[in-house]
């Protein structure tokens, strides 16, 4: 536990969770048996908790997971008590998601705030979704699987009383966006002309105003568990907020998020028509290209800004670790990417 | 005057011997790691070998643009991306243009050290 680390030790939080699972589920005795930090989430600590429960709601031996915040985070990212909130509106919804149980801001408990879902089967890893050519028949119905998914988190719509913590899309949408990334940028302590070039075009070409819904807003590959050909969950809500449905159609088909397999548009698993064809199945719109393409630029734009911040939580805020320094280069690629999409004439022959 | 073999072919032969020999017998909860090390060292490898041959390019091409007007190399690239969010170069095609190719010519120039494997699979290199 010690490398990651909750902040209270660990006798002391298996003790204190144990209690606090008997009196949220009813139970009249809980024991923990496994409490294991699991791999990946640069933003938030993920932990497998095995758990006995003697009675009430969930008797039983349980397979859950802890989700707590990492030691730094990023600013946008929503609270845990929030990110359950959202988990709970999808659940309700019908989305694939690790059900939600409990959540608590009692800092007594493991020393920061958390909430707790089951646990599900199965692979996240894009790398081995994408390569691996076992998979490679089921991807397009997974594909339009997930695009059937990201409609039904859309019928989640402003106002809803349960999630009235979310921004307003007034104060969200592409304008403060652009106004974000602007001023990153003027902090930032390198030029990046490409990013300042597309950022412009988008400025210059703001799709008509639409009314929002929720967005997950990292609906992608690796945000999703596969168990064999199974989706069994839809990961990571931490950046949900109200948005523009193509908003997470554009993220989803950036070239940033294609892994192994650039030439598949829809996530690195299939072409685009399996994955909008699932959205307009399931939400009986249709899906409009040139809103996805707008979305897409500002895709590239905002995940090299992203890689850019994971870098500087090396360079500035001192965190040694060396997937976040190595990150920060990923933004010279959404920025080859920026010029693909804004320039057909490509790159000249002696670049 | 530096003794032989050379840092980036120091680099080369360390990156090989961790990926080659140390990684089968590491744990495979450590092998993200090992990779990611492994990729530290080919970027540094290929930025040793690269030199600075690259941005003497690209500041050469930034002072073309400029003309006398650019004062000197340093700044020149903070004085582009100035000058393309604010749509400086709209008025003219050849210098929209002759922007734009910097662009490319930076860009590659940087993946060509960060990810040459990423250049390829867009059809460049």
């Amino acid at each position: 536990m010690a490398a990651t680390g909750l902040p209270r030790s660990e006798p002391a939080a298996r003790a204190a969770l144990a209690r606090f699972f008997a009196a949220t589920s009813g139970a009249d005795a809980v024991k923990i048996t496994g409490l294991t930090p699991l791999r990946g989430g640069a933003i938030q600590e993920n932990w497998a908790v095995d758990a006995e429960f003697s009675g009430g709601a969930v008797a039983g031996e349980q397979r859950l997971v802890l989700r707590t915040a990492a030691p730094t985070g990023v600013a946008a990212s929503l609270s845990r008590l929030e990110e359950f909130a959202v988990l709970k509106a999808a659940f309700a919804a019908g989305v694939t998601v690790p059900e939600p149980l409990w959540a608590s801001d009692d800092l007594a408990i493991i020393g920061k705030p958390f909430f707790v879902m089951r646990r599900i089967e199965g692979t996240a890893a894009a790398h081995r979704i994408t390569r691996d050519p076992t998979l490679d028949p089921a991807l397009p119905a997974i594909a339009e699987r997930l695009g059937g998914e990201l409609a039904r988190i859309h019928t989640i719509r402003p106002p809803r009383a349960g999630l009235a913590f979310l921004v307003s899309y007034e104060k969200v949408g592409p304008a403060q966006q652009i106004t974000a990334f602007r001023a990153y940028l003027d902090r930032h302590p390198m030029p990046r002309p490409v990013l300042e070039w597309g950022i412009r075009w988008l400025e210059q070409h703001p799709p008509p105003q639409i009314e929002p819904v929720l967005c997950h807003h990292d609906f992608r590959t690796g945000n999703y568990m596969l168990n064999g050909t199974a989706v069994t969950g839809i990961l990571d809500w931490e950046f949900a907020g109200w948005g523009d449905p193509h908003e997470d159609i554009g993220w989803f088909c950036s070239k940033g998020w294609r892994f192994a397999r650039l030439d598949r548009e829809a996530g690195g698993i299939s072409e685009r028509g399996p994955f909008y064809r699932g959205y307009e199945s399931e939400s009986r719109q249709s899906v409009d290209p040139a809103r996805v393409f707008f979305w897409e630029l500002l895709a590239s734009v905002r995940w090299a800004v992203i890689a850019l911040q994971q870098s500087d939580r090396y360079m500035i805020a001192g965190e040694r670790n060396l997937d976040l320094a190595l990150t920060g280069r990923r933004a010279t690629e959404c920025e080859l990417e920026i010029l693909m999409l804004l320039d057909a004439g490509g790159a000249p022959h002696d670049a | 005057m530096r003794d032989l073999p050379s840092g980036s072919e120091l680099l080369a032969l360390a990156r090989d011997v961790l990926l080659q020999e140390l990684m089968p017998q590491l744990p495979p909860e450590v092998h993200l790691d090992a990779r990611l090390i492994a990729n530290s060292m080919a970027i540094a490898q290929r930025e040793a070998l690269a030199g600075g041959t690259p941005e003497q390019g690209i500041l050469a091409d930034l002072e073309r643009l400029y003309g006398d007007a650019s004062n000197g190399r340093p700044g020149l690239l903070s004085r582009l991306a100035h000058d393309l969010r604010v749509g400086a170069f709209g008025s003219s095609e050849q210098r929209e243009r002759d922007a734009r190719r910097i662009l490319w010519r930076l860009t590659i120039a940087k993946l060509r050290s960060a990810n040459p494997r990423f250049l390829n699979a867009n059809g460049l290199s």
